[in-house]
């Protein structure tokens, strides 16, 4: 049974600067991590491996070339192969052109999987679209915002706790399907040094833009259907109410008819 | 140079100097000010001051001075000894002092530099390295300062301060005093290694300029101080040894001393700390590993064989006993989004915590010696935990500091039945070859008196924490017996009652046991020389027992 993970990676802090001419992220001296989601979908993966003795896990990253450390990562915490989709083509892809070629290097690479899992989103772009798109490509069935990812007995049906906005429905789909992936109640793995030394032996397979059966014209930013315009951090929010130079019981009286008036008490 | 002239700082308006008066005010409205992280309880004082430049506490210690107020003064309380909770007069916090002066290149010691307020955090100032930003610096109106700044930010190169006392909330100023170290100690010294120059405020409220390597004591062991009304001070350096370990127990001296050096690690008691310069070192990729170990022997055999062994270079080297892992334990099951780690290994019953140079991108990994030394000793790299990640270091670190903060929530609980009860911890470092002596004796003697007791902590130093925690007043007073035992034999081995925590008020008691009275007369009159009226930090080290 192959599960097919795709992993991203993003700049470790959320502060990172624009390049002002392409309106782009400028990555230079900036860590990258695995995105965190992508890493929950990973855990998911290894959840089932560990359960199911013949599950392979499978991860597919596309970037530029070090994109491969995502993939280094994601040894160490259990995946099995790895696949970096990465040619000069594919650079300035939306999340379109993105799906695109993702779900076109897993028909390639991967014909025979079962199970596709992604982070529901990516913590620089945060679009969450990816995910979605790529199983409509693939015409699969997809089930989002997955905190809890199994599979059924008879390892038919992928069997998903799904967040929704008043709680949790438990869900099932049959394989072949995509899952995304939430945070839920995963606390991060910790490979050992052994795992994290092997990780380094592994080999990567690399995807170019020949590998694959896209129009040129579909690939990268000519392909693009939507362009990065402006990248700004949200204006912080000023309304705010300051007590100073009161007793402390004033305050409080002040405080408690605040809160009254905006109805937070009665 | 033996020879120094204290200057006054222009001083500001005494009155307008924000303050709290009456003890019943301060307990009311600040009484996060009653104690610190000893959780020694204030007794009762009138004055809290809050300066808010140089200017402000120079009135605020000469007023004291005048009024004969003794007082005690505070950075970011984190201290373990009580050093800064006050048992009368007046207690001045340092807080407002808290902004990063200027970030320089050396040449001659070919080193980056910081120059920070005392009340700047170790956080604080970790944060604005690992994002090169310093806002402050960037609008300085000084062209000087915005120009130094700007060839930081060119420099490609990451930088760091190394000392790291795991508590990170504490002040820089703090740190110098107490010179603070913990578990980057093991490669690159204590806090005192990386200062190169400072402020201070003496009791009369002048202050001295002190660079590193300027001012030294006279073949004869002494300083003079001048003040500014032509007023002069010699100060005699003790003559004793320092012990051949990590010490943070009585002043720092050697034979034609830095004058620096005796205002690190006095624990505050000679003069006020205002301003500090750093030096800063290039950052390198780390890896930091967890080894699980079958038992605490085995941990310590391998701690051991890692420190001796030279092609290894570490830059900590800890230990977590199999009692402090099954505390943790505990804490996972009750709350394991706290301890945010995977459940501990069942079958860990110590583990020995590392951290050393490591590049992620090179492919070639060649651990082969650390494995074989792991493997003699009978671990393996399989049952480990490693993460190179800043968010990964970050998380290991809070993992590391958990031992500590659950023992003293552990004790807060049983403080609700006893209030006496306290935590008992020890902060014992011996000479090299003598650690597994002194684990013995640890081990033997809790295990004897069936004590709760658990340790970790910076095993490459020789320097475990051995915490015990007291169910009742009985093993309380067990307890404080046999931590009285172990200091004595710390001292016999050539070690140090306090590594590195301090003195303080708590630890007071134990100085009879590394020095004699003559030499802790030789320190009180260090003390004498600068404080002739006994008015700052007037409890500290010395006890009244000893001085009586």
């Amino acid at each position: 049974m192959k599960i097919v993970v795709c992993v991203k990676q993003v700049p470790e802090v959320t502060n990172v600067q624009v390049d002002p001419k392409t309106g782009t992220l400028i990555r230079e001296g900036v860590k990258s991590i695995l995105n965190p989601f992508c890493e929950y979908a990973l855990d998911h993966a290894v959840r089932i491996k560990d359960r199911f003795q013949d599950v392979s896990i499978t991860v597919v990253s596309m970037g530029p070339p070090q994109a491969r450390d995502v993939l280094v990562r994601s040894f160490e915490l259990g995946a099995d192969e790895g696949i970096l989709i990465t040619d000069r083509k594919f650079a300035g892809a939306d999340t379109w052109t993105t799906s695109l070629t993702l779900a076109e290097a897993i028909r390639t690479v991967v014909p025979d999987y079962d199970l596709v899992l992604v982070g529901k989103q990516a913590i620089d772009g945060d679009t969450a679209q990816v995910g979605p798109e790529i199983a409509e490509i693939l015409g699969l069935p997809q089930i989002t915002y997955a905190v809890d990812v199994t599979l059924t007995s008879t390892r038919r049906q992928v069997r998903v706790t799904q967040e929704v906005e008043k709680g949790y429905e438990v869900i099932e789909a049959t394989l072949p399907a995509l899952v995304t992936c939430s945070k839920g109640e995963v606390v991060r793995r910790a490979p050992s040094f052994k795992d994290v030394i092997n990780a380094r032996q592994k080999p990567i397979r690399l995807v170019s833009a020949s590998d694959l059966q896209i129009p040129e014209e579909q690939l990268g930013l000519q392909g693009s259907y939507t362009q990065v315009v402006k990248v700004f951090p949200p204006p912080a929010k000023k309304s705010s109410l300051l007590l100073q130079n009161l007793e402390a019981a004033d305050a409080a009286r002040e405080i408690f008819g605040f809160l009254r008036e905006k109805r937070f008490v009665e | 140079m033996h020879e120094i002239y204290s200057k006054t700082a222009p001083e500001a308006d005494f009155s307008q100097v924000k303050r709290i008066e009456g003890f019943e005010n301060i307990q009311a409205e600040n009484s996060a000010y009653l104690s610190d992280e000893s959780k020694l309880s204030a007794k009762p004082f009138d004055y809290l001051f809050f300066p808010k430049s140089e200017g402000e506490l120079a009135a605020v210690v000469k007023w004291l001075n005048r009024q004969k107020i003794p007082f005690t003064v505070a950075g970011a309380r984190t201290g373990l000894v009580g050093g800064c909770v006050p048992q009368e007069g007046a207690l001045i916090s340092l807080e407002y002092l808290d902004k990063v002066i200027e970030v320089y290149w050396d040449e001659p010691s070919g080193e980056w530099r910081i120059k920070a307020q005392t009340s700047v955090s170790l956080k604080n100032l970790d944060s604005m390295l690992r994002v090169k930003q310093i806002p402050l610096l960037e609008q300085s109106p000084d062209e000087v300062i915005r120009r130094h700044y700007a060839d930081f930010r060119e420099d490609i190169d990451q930088y760091f301060y190394p000392p790291d006392p795991t508590e990170m909330s504490a002040s820089l100023g703090g740190s110098v005093v107490t010179n603070a170290s913990g578990a980057r100690t093991y490669r690159y010294g204590p806090t005192r290694a990386w200062i190169r120059g400072m402020r201070v405020f003496l009791p009369n409220g002048e202050y001295l300029d002190i660079p590193r390597g300027k001012y030294t004591a006279s073949p004869g062991g002494q300083f003079v101080v001048y003040d500014s009304k032509g007023g002069a001070r010699t100060i005699t350096i003790p003559d004793y040894p320092q012990p051949r370990t990590k010490s943070t127990a009585g002043f720092y001296t050697a034979p034609q001393m830095d004058l620096i050096d005796l205002f690190i690690g006095s624990e505050g008691v000679l003069g006020i700390v205002t301003s500090v310069d750093v030096a800063l070192l290039r950052h390198e990729d780390k890896v930091s590993i967890i080894q699980f170990m079958d038992s605490d022997e085995q941990a310590v055999t391998l701690a051991d064989a890692l420190r001796t062994e030279d092609r290894i270079q570490l830059d900590f080297l800890e230990f977590y006993s199999g009692n402090a892992l099954d505390l943790l334990r505990r804490l996972q099951r009750e709350e394991p989004s706290t301890v945010g780690m995977p459940p501990i290994p069942e079958n860990a019953r110590a583990a020995v915590f590392f951290e050393m140079s490591f590049d992620p991108h090179q492919e070639d990994l060649d651990f082969s010696i650390l494995e074989a030394v792991i493997n003699g000793c009978g671990g393996s790299l399989e049952r480990s935990w490693a993460g190179y990640e800043s968010r990964e270091l970050d998380r290991f670190k809070v993992f590391r500091h958990m031992v500590p903060e659950t023992i003293n929530s552990i004790i807060a609980e049983r403080k609700k039945q006893y209030p006496d009860i306290h935590k008992l911890g020890t902060d014992m470092a011996v000479p090299d070859g003598h650690m597994r002596e002194m684990w013995d004796l640890y081990r033997s003697r809790c295990e004897a008196l069936q004590l709760e007791w658990c340790a970790f902590g910076h095993i490459g130093n020789n320097h475990i924490h051995v915490n015990i925690l007291p169910r009742n007043l009985e093993e309380l007073e067990k307890g404080m017996q046999l931590y009285e035992v172990f200091a004595q034999r710390a001292v016999e081995l050539g070690g140090s009652v306090s590594a590195e925590h301090g003195i303080g008020k708590i630890k007071a008691k134990f100085l009879k046991y590394m020095f004699t009275p003559e030499q802790i007369e030789q320190m009180r009159s260090v003390k004498n020389a600068l404080d002739p009226q006994n008015l700052l930090n007037p409890n500290d080290i010395f006890p009244v027992e000893v001085t009586a």
